[in-house]
């Protein structure tokens, strides 16, 4: 009885659920039920990674990848730069003075002057960046120190931020509330670079430098907000806070001719509370637009940079820089993407050549090896 | 608790080594048919052959081939009798059975007969076929109504109940006429010391033969008490039963000394037949590498009979012998160093091709347990027990037999607990199976007709033996490499994950700054990553179920835990590691200088975006992954739509997920640094092609080293899948509801034929004569398969054209 009521059920688990084999009702409840996902029948479609298929995929790589590279390293090689370190390290560079006097407490700034030669003409916007080395921005406890919601104008936060930003969060001697608090604006940059164009006939002219549209635009218009009533004046919403420790000025004079680009939405500000990646970095400082006319915006010849020397970098051996760069649509100088890319695309080509030998010498072999199966 | 630990070894690997397999009620139906008796030397055989339970309609009607003609009338009749009599059968006169009402045959109640032992059923049955039916034990009088119709009663005064040690039980009667007997039915080994007369020698060749034959024996003796001698035996169990101490004992010693000077009568045949495709299940589980063990408590005839039925030895396999009979000859010394040198030295002969000449190991319980028994004298005989396993250890099948249940879990101990360490699975129906099941990594029970003790106690319960090869070659097989993948994979993607978190430390002072925001260190494991893996973990089938039916020698493939070893996971680790250096170092390159700049005008026109820490980890992160879920693509072989839905919705919801997390200052966050750091990074054009680089390198030495593994040396599995996708009509194309069909298109399609699938051929085809011969199939086994090759002809003159007996065909 048992065997030929199992004949009936087949041996594939497709119980029909109708057969009674002396089992009892609890047990058939036990059954899974009979669909093709709990009988593992569901359709499906079985690719297999062979030497055949993934052939035309290396070649297509190979041959989308080399070209993209080409175009790459091409773009990125088009790209002007020009980078000078203006630390002052070396005894006889411009700023030696500047970076050896250097004290927290004086009221003068001092002032160097650096100077250098464009040998090619820059087309097209320009841009300046500062570059600061060996400025570890990502330390665990320098990035967690500020307080967005202070930042973001909310009133609150501005007269008691947050405990992130100790020890930088109330004036030690007034315990008034520190505003922008936390390391991160502690350490704003804020030396001033300031760029002369010697024209060939002997005159200097000082060159246009746009400090707006440096930010992102979501943080200038959204995260950054000043705190207070619109139309009150900037000195009067920040009023009963304290400057930041290492600040010469207070955040509402940041910009004092231009009230859009003061106070908490300071680009300079806005750009330097995005905390780099990587220990060496730079930062976009200030754009120069392009001439209307045609001629270069910055055209070759002899130039001066005249610097507001503020920020300290020696006690933690760091450089600074600045640089000069157009930029194209993949961005400034790099040519590792596009090294990169010919590399893969190369690796690729190469590889489907050999997988097409191996494919060539080895699929006979492997279907006759299959015949006895 | 140990339950649970043991479906923890289950899962984790079954890759299975050593099956132990109880034979009665596991390899057979334990569906006992009454064949024949031997009554001095004569053969009766009953015509109408019928199941256990169910009475055939034509019951009681005289079947006796060969009547005596008056010779010895006395002896047959006392023969019938002591079958009628000497059991613990009940008898069952309501007809409701398992909730269906039986009708009445031929104008009387039909009875059911009921016991312990399937087969006392059916002696009682067959008695009944030849003419002597059981009726009832009323009021302590047994009623049997003879061959004449005329009912006889006997008094029942004792019954000397069965046990596994004596191997035999007796019952003491009083006849009407006020004779006293005693019946005894047992073993033939329990039976024949203690006969005094009797064709005993004519018996003893039948019993043997019958035994070749696989047939259960059972001889029959009496003897006839006087008065006294019966007092005395009442006098010795009255005694017994009542002694407070050591009753077990006194009880053997009073039956020892009742059950003696015997008048032997003759002996039965029953046969269990083999469950259906017990064989091919065998043979497939060979095929596999797995080494199968029978531990049966029969006798060994009978065992190596089922044993060649079952394919478990074969005609080419050179059967050791290692019982009682041997070490009587020799010491036990002698016997085991001879079967080792004969293993071993085969085995150097042979050198790598050990396949070409196989060893059956035949060993039955007393030399079992003065194998395993520690030995107090002599140092040097201590180690019977490596020799033993030694021996073990070449053979691809043994047979245990006369087994005790405890020595069947002593066994699996022994090989479990050997120096390779191999899974071990133990499969019985029985409540005697239960301590084997207990023992083994993997217990499986069959739900048979010995009650569901087995069941119970086991970590997976099958119906049948047959169920054993889907199981393990099907299930097991798909378990082992999803629960590889999955524990592989989750190596890998956790490498992957945290490696560059590691690295970046070189890079931000070693001051712990995470590189990815707290939501995608949080969501990574918990949304990203998880739905695929887990699917894969659930519905991955590398091959098809009906391939590695058909190949069970797939099942090597994952030999020796061979997916879980340290190369494989050296592999993973090394590829986790080689994805999160591209990860890290391809960002870094990229910020290097922060270069990676845009004028921002894909998207919005007045940006100039600076990409700060929380970039360079959202690219990581993003690229991480996309490399992470493709790489599972990649190893995923059986694509359903689930498998399509989880893993490009996984992907899509971490793009939605991080649109979302940037797209909002989050009130209840004290930080909003993730604030459009992904729609910014995506309006980057050197982004998207950093992550398409990346995400292309990361992938590409998987790609590479599968496919060159693919062409350069397949695996087993390897080719199986190719020539699965090159045959016609794959069977993973189809719906569930054709699949039936083209199974069955298939396995007519199929070159290979063993003998389950002649088997499946024969049933298909309509003509009545493969049937027949599947009937004899099952019923011969091996005994009858000279018979076999006429009908082999003529089966495959009868228009099934692909049958070609290969070299597994029995013969």
């Amino acid at each position: 009885m048992m065997a030929s009521s199992y004949n009936a059920k087949e041996e594939d688990g497709h119980h029909s659920g109708s057969s009674t084999h002396g089992g009892t009702g609890a047990a058939k409840n036990k059954k899974p039920d009979n669909t093709a996902f709990k009988q593992q029948r569901l359709p499906a479609w079985q690719p297999i990674l062979t030497a055949g298929t993934v052939l035309p995929a290396f070649f297509v790589i190979g041959l989308m990848f080399i070209p993209i590279g080409i175009g790459l390293y091409v773009t990125s090689n088009n790209i002007k730069e020009y980078e000078i370190d203006y630390t002052g390290i070396e005894p006889n560079s411009p700023c030696y003075d500047c970076a050896n006097n250097f004290t927290w407490n004086s009221t003068t700034s001092c002032v160097c002057t650096v100077n250098f030669t464009l040998v090619q003409p820059f087309e097209s916007n320009v841009y300046m960046y500062y570059g600061l080395s060996n400025f570890y921005q990502n330390h665990r406890r320098y990035v967690k120190s500020r307080d967005d919601s202070q930042l973001n104008g909310v009133q609150s936060s501005l007269l008691n931020p947050s405990k992130e930003c100790e020890p930088y969060r109330t004036n030690p001697e007034t315990k008034q509330p520190i505003a922008p608090c936390g390391a991160i604006a502690n350490s704003l940059f804020n030396d001033t670079l300031e760029l002369y164009y010697n024209h060939p006939d002997g005159n200097t002219s000082k060159v246009n430098l746009v400090k707006k549209g440096i930010a992102w635009y979501t943080d200038k218009n959204v995260k950054f907000r000043n705190p207070g009533n619109e139309k009150d004046n900037l000195t009067e919403r920040f009023k009963s806070t304290a400057k930041p420790v290492n600040w010469m000025k207070p955040v509402y004079e940041l910009d004092p001719l231009d009230p859009e680009n003061n106070g908490f939405i300071n680009e300079d500000f806005i750009v330097w509370m995005r905390t780099a990646a990587l220990p060496t970095f730079r930062k976009l400082y200030r754009i120069i637009q392009k001439k209307p006319d045609s001629t270069p915006t910055l055209p070759s010849g002899r130039y001066f940079l005249k610097i507001t020397y503020n920020y300290p970098v020696r006690s933690f051996d760091g450089r600074k820089r600045m640089i000069l760069s157009t930029i194209s649509w993949m961005g400034g100088k790099n040519p590792f993407l596009g090294i990169a890319y010919i590399t893969v695309g190369s690796i690729c080509f190469f590889l489907g050549v050999v997988l097409l030998i191996i494919h060539h010498k080895y699929d006979t072999r492997t279907n006759s090896a299959d015949i006895p199966n | 608790m140990q339950s649970l630990f043991k479906c923890a070894v289950a899962f984790t690997s079954f890759k299975v080594e050593y099956v132990f397999t109880d034979k009665t009620g596991t390899l057979t139906e334990n569906n006992m048919e009454f064949i024949e008796c031997c009554v001095d030397g004569n053969v009766y055989i009953p015509h109408a052959i019928c199941n256990g339970q169910i009475l055939s309609a034509a019951s009681s009607i005289d079947m006796i081939d060969s009547s005596p003609g008056g010779y010895r009338r006395e002896y047959e009749d006392l023969f019938f009798r002591a079958l009628c009599l000497c059991h613990t059968v009940q008898v069952k006169e309501e007809e409701t059975v398992d909730g269906i009402k039986r009708g009445i045959h031929q104008g009387r109640p039909t009875s059911f007969y009921i016991s312990s032992s399937p087969d006392e059923v059916a002696l009682v049955e067959g008695m009944k076929r030849l003419g002597y039916t059981y009726l009832r034990l009323k009021d302590n009088y047994m009623e049997i109504l003879n061959k004449d119709d005329e009912i006889e009663r006997f008094e029942l005064l004792h019954v000397l109940n069965f046990d596994s040690v004596r191997r035999r039980m007796s019952v003491i009667v009083k006849s009407i006429s006020g004779e006293y007997l005693m019946f005894c039915k047992g073993a033939d080994s329990s039976i024949f010391p203690r006969v005094v007369s009797g064709k005993v020698e004519q018996v003893k060749t039948h019993v043997e033969q019958n035994a070749v034959e696989g047939l259960r024996t059972l001889c029959v003796a009496y003897r006839r008490l006087s008065e006294s001698e019966y007092q005395e035996a009442c006098h010795y169990l009255t005694e017994a039963k009542l002694a407070l101490q050591d009753r077990e004992q006194r009880l053997a010693q009073a039956y020892d000394v009742i059950e003696r000077d015997f008048v032997l009568l003759g002996a039965t045949a029953v046969e269990d037949r083999l469950q259906e495709k017990a064989a091919d299940t065998i043979e497939s589980l060979h095929k596999a590498g797995i080494k199968v063990w029978v531990l049966t408590g029969d006798k060994m005839e009978t065992a190596t009979a089922t044993c060649y039925a079952s394919k478990l030895f074969r005609r080419s396999t050179q059967i050791l012998e290692l019982t009682k009979k041997r070490t009587k000859e020799q010491s036990l010394h002698d016997v085991l160093f001879e079967l080792s040198r004969t293993v071993l030295r085969q085995r150097s002969i042979s050198g790598l091709s050990v396949d070409c000449l196989d060893f059956g190991l035949i060993i039955d319980g007393a030399t079992l347990s003065a194998v395993l028994k520690p030995s107090q004298e002599v140092s040097g005989h201590g180690n019977y027990r490596e020799i033993f396993l030694e021996i073990c250890r070449n053979c691809s099948a043994v047979l245990c037999c006369r087994m005790a249940p405890l020595q069947k879990a002593q066994i699996v101990k022994l090989i479990k607990s050997s120096k390779e360490h191999p899974i071990t699975l133990a499969v019985g129906d029985g409540a005697n199976d239960v301590s084997m099941i207990l023992e083994a990594h993997v217990g499986i029970g069959i739900m048979g007709k010995e009650g569901r003790q087995a069941a119970r106690n086991s970590d997976y319960a099958i119906p049948k033996f047959k169920h054993l090869k889907k199981m393990l070659l099907v299930h097991g097989h798909y378990y082992y490499i999803r629960i590889a993948e999955l524990v592989q994979y989750f190596f890998y993607k956790n490498v992957c994950f945290i490696f560059p978190q590691f690295l970046y430390q070189f890079f931000c002072g070693f001051s712990q700054q995470p590189l990815y925001d707290t939501a995608y260190l949080t969501l990574y494991n918990i949304s990203f990553t998880s739905l695929p893996i887990l699917l894969y973990s659930l519905v991955e089938q590398h091959v098809t179920i009906d391939t590695l039916k058909r190949e069970p020698s797939l099942y090597r493939d994952i030999a020796k835990n061979s997916l879980l070893r340290w190369p494989v996971f050296l592999y993973w680790t090394c590829l986790g590691v080689f994805d999160a250096v591209i990860f890290f170092f391809g960002a870094y390159f990229l910020f290097d200088n922060t270069t990676f700049t845009s004028n921002g005008q894909l998207m919005t026109t007045n940006t100039q975006m600076m990409f700060g820490n929380w970039t360079f980890g959202t690219l990581i992160f993003t690229v991480l992954v996309f490399t992470v879920t493709l790489k599972l693509a990649l190893d995923t072989r059986h694509w359903t739509w689930i498998n399509h839905f989880v893993i490009w919705g996984s992907l899509l919801f971490y793009v939605i997920f991080s649109l979302l997390w940037g797209g909002i200052i989050w009130p209840f966050l004290n930080y909003q640094r993730m604030y459009y750091v992904f729609m910014q990074m995506l309006s980057s054009g050197p982004a998207w092609l950093s992550i398409i680089l990346l995400i292309t390198v990361s992938l590409l030495p998987d790609v590479i080293k599968k496919v060159l593994c693919r062409a350069i040396c397949p695996t087993a599995t390897e080719r199986a899948q190719i020539s699965q996708k090159l045959l016609p009509g794959s069977v993973a194309e189809v719906t569930p509801l054709s699949f039936r069909r083209s199974y069955k298109g298939r396995s007519t399609d199929s070159t290979l034929l063993h003998l389950g699938a002649a088997e499946t051929l024969s049933l298909r085809s309509c003509s009545p004569l493969p049937q027949k011969l599947l009937a004899h199939l099952a019923e011969g086994g091996g005994s009858d398969l000279t018979s076999l090759s006429p009908y082999m002809l003529r089966l495959s003159g009868a228009g099934v054209a692909y049958y070609a007996p290969g070299p597994e065909t029995p013969v």
